[in-house]
């Protein structure tokens, strides 16, 4: 098994360094990794295109694709613009109060939607409502990223890692409200205060014209107001479901296709364009890592990373849980944090069959792969989607900037889930 | 109908060592939409439109927010001017290549060429290259009108 194990672990380890190098298209990198270890599979007689498609999780991709139908249904009903046109008015201008509202909105969507989503719609009101304020968009659109990653951690649809974690371990979303909210709550309230003292020169600054933010009339934002009502029905509805599915014994990924079915026979919007808003690059990235993965578990090399963890699991079990977060925190900050996910799933998974009680190792996969994403502006997709617009902007984001804001953060969550992952161990 | 005939000859234009500002005020004073930039022999290298200048000054949001409705006041915005060290800059940054007619080109074709390039005004250039007149869509539309009075 040493040929296969070496062939796979060199396929998987290239297509992670493509992805990190930003030279190809993530998910062109994907295709070519995992029809490559299908290939490389079949010829070494490690790996079937069957084997292929069940390491595939469809319960993921299920999950993904129904919550961005809905959004990809919300979006241009204007609902995120009133959202943030509000926050403007509340704030009357003063940059702190606004920095706070905008973050708190950020997070709250971020932990029922998709991280990228909920960026993608607020940064560019937020650049709207900084410049007739006439100040820097900066702190703004730093923090909503941030506090957008660390919100996300909170619940089994906020993130992608939760949402791999919540399916491969059979977590319900209640567990990650029991579980993880409370955690995080304390690390969000945490980042806050942190990032409010590190903008403070910034945000001391007295806008050039506060009074304009108060003639942004919220009720024009909304294009679609009865479509956006319905959407939104639908949408809490689908999180009431979350809440009771583990009692209802229906999957989350058949509540949200689910919700997304609701919607679309509702509404009955023009398919096309919304199957245009679908990220189907992400969803393809996913499929494809999974395929990836399957391989290496295939050709024995999680196996083989399982017996090394087991050795250092001698250790007390509190203390390799919080090496762990650490450790895939530090990856998470360089790399995607999905597929350093989809790759330690097997291998927790293997810890377990070894007769070790994973249940803590779980939430600590969730709070290093959530929070480790802020230490850079590539550690997660909505640092880069928020770097990326702040380029075409007088004011860009530099990766320094983000270092000096970020690892702050990513140290002070992680360091706040330590602690309290010590303190609650028994409990998980 | 050839564009020669209906075309503005007395036509302003810079040299690209011209500034922003410097362009800037050709604009304020001659009351145009274009301005064309010519070489040392007035070869027409280049035209810069006052829409590029106006960008200059224009917000950031206005690139990602598809519909501004919403926005009674523009605030801040209305009273940023672009930085100093913006205006001396050399106008060729906001330069682009012309897009040009011969003399003797149908006003048919200049005025098709125009809406597919969006433009509001036409360069013509001689056989050699030199800028000899300019052409707005006012004019080239006039004279293909006023052909039409002596339909039967």
């Amino acid at each position: 098994m040493l040929v296969p194990a070496i062939l796979s672990s060199l396929i998987f380890l290239v297509t992670l360094v493509l992805i990190f190098s930003e030279k190809m298209n993530r998910s062109i990198t994907g295709i070519a990794g995992g029809v490559l270890m299908v290939g490389v599979g079949r010829i070494m007689h490690f790996y079937s295109e069957e084997a292929a498609l069940e390491a595939i999780d469809f319960n993921t991709l299920g999950l993904l694709l129904g919550m961005m139908i809905l959004v990809a249904m919300l979006e241009p009903t204007g609902f995120f613009e009133y959202l943030a046109v509000l926050a403007a008015r509340a704030s009357k201008g003063k940059p702190a109060r606004l920095f706070v509202l905008l973050g708190s909105i950020t997070t709250i969507l971020s932990m029922f939607l998709d991280n990228v989503t909920t960026v993608v719609l607020i940064a560019p009101v937020t650049i709207l409502i900084s410049e007739i304020l006439g100040v820097s968009p900066i702190p703004y659109l730093v923090t909503e990223a941030l506090l957008s990653n660390t919100g996300g951690v909170a619940t089994l649809v906020g993130d992608p890692p939760n949402v791999l974690i919540g399916s491969a371990a059979g977590l319900s979303f209640a567990d990650f409200l029991i579980y993880s909210l409370p955690i995080v709550m304390v690390a969000w309230a945490g980042a806050l205060f942190l990032l409010r003292h590190l903008f403070k020169d910034e945000l001391a600054k007295r806008p050039r014209n506060a009074k304009a933010v108060m003639k942004l009339n919220p009720a024009e934002t909304l294009n679609h107001p009865k479509t956006a009502r319905k959407i939104l029905i639908v949408l809490m509805g689908a999180i009431l479901l979350f809440f009771i599915h583990h009692i209802l014994h229906i999957s989350p990924s058949f509540v949200a296709l689910g919700a997304a079915a609701v919607a679309l026979v509702v509404v009955q919007p023009d398919l096309n364009e919304v199957l245009k808003r679908i990220e189907w690059s992400v969803l393809i990235f996913f499929a494809a890592l999974f395929v990836m993965v399957g391989g290496l578990e295939a050709s024995g090399v999680l196996e083989s990373i399982v017996g090394l963890f087991q050795g250092a699991s001698n250790v007390q079990p509190v203390l390799f849980g919080v090496l762990l977060i650490w450790i895939v925190a530090a990856l998470s900050a360089v790399v995607d944090n999905v597929p350093i996910t989809i790759a330690l799933i097997p291998v927790i998974r293997g810890l377990g069959e070894t007769g070790m009680d994973i249940t803590p190792l779980w939430w600590a996969l969730a709070f290093g792969a959530g929070f480790g994403g802020n230490g850079t502006i590539i550690g997660s997709t909505a640092n880069i989607i928020v770097a990326t617009l702040s380029e075409k902007t007088r004011t860009p984001i530099t990766s320094k900037l983000w270092v000096r804001r970020g690892l702050p953060v990513m140290l002070t969550t992680c360091a706040i889930a330590s602690i309290l992952y010590t303190i609650l161990y028994r409990w998980f | 109908m050839e564009i020669s005939k209906h075309m503005k000859r007395n036509v302003v234009s810079i040299p690209e060592t011209a500034t922003i500002r410097e362009a800037a005020a050709v604009f304020v004073k001659h009351h145009i939409g274009l301005l064309p930039i010519v070489d040392k022999h007035k070869k027409l290298i280049g035209v810069v439109g006052l829409r590029d200048l106006l960008s200059l000054e224009l917000p950031d949001f206005v690139n990602f927010i598809a519909d501004v409705d919403y926005v009674h006041d523009f605030g801040a915005v209305e009273t940023t001017r672009p930085p100093a060290e913006t205006l001396d800059q050399s106008i060729d940054i906001l330069m682009k290549p012309a897009i040009s007619v011969p003399e003797d080109t149908g006003l048919l074709r200049v005025s098709a060429l125009m809406l597919q390039h969006q433009m509001h005004d036409m360069p013509v250039v001689s056989k050699d290259g030199k800028l000899v007149g300019v052409a707005s869509r006012v004019d080239i539309g006039v004279a293909i009108l006023s052909a039409w009075s002596k339909v039967e």
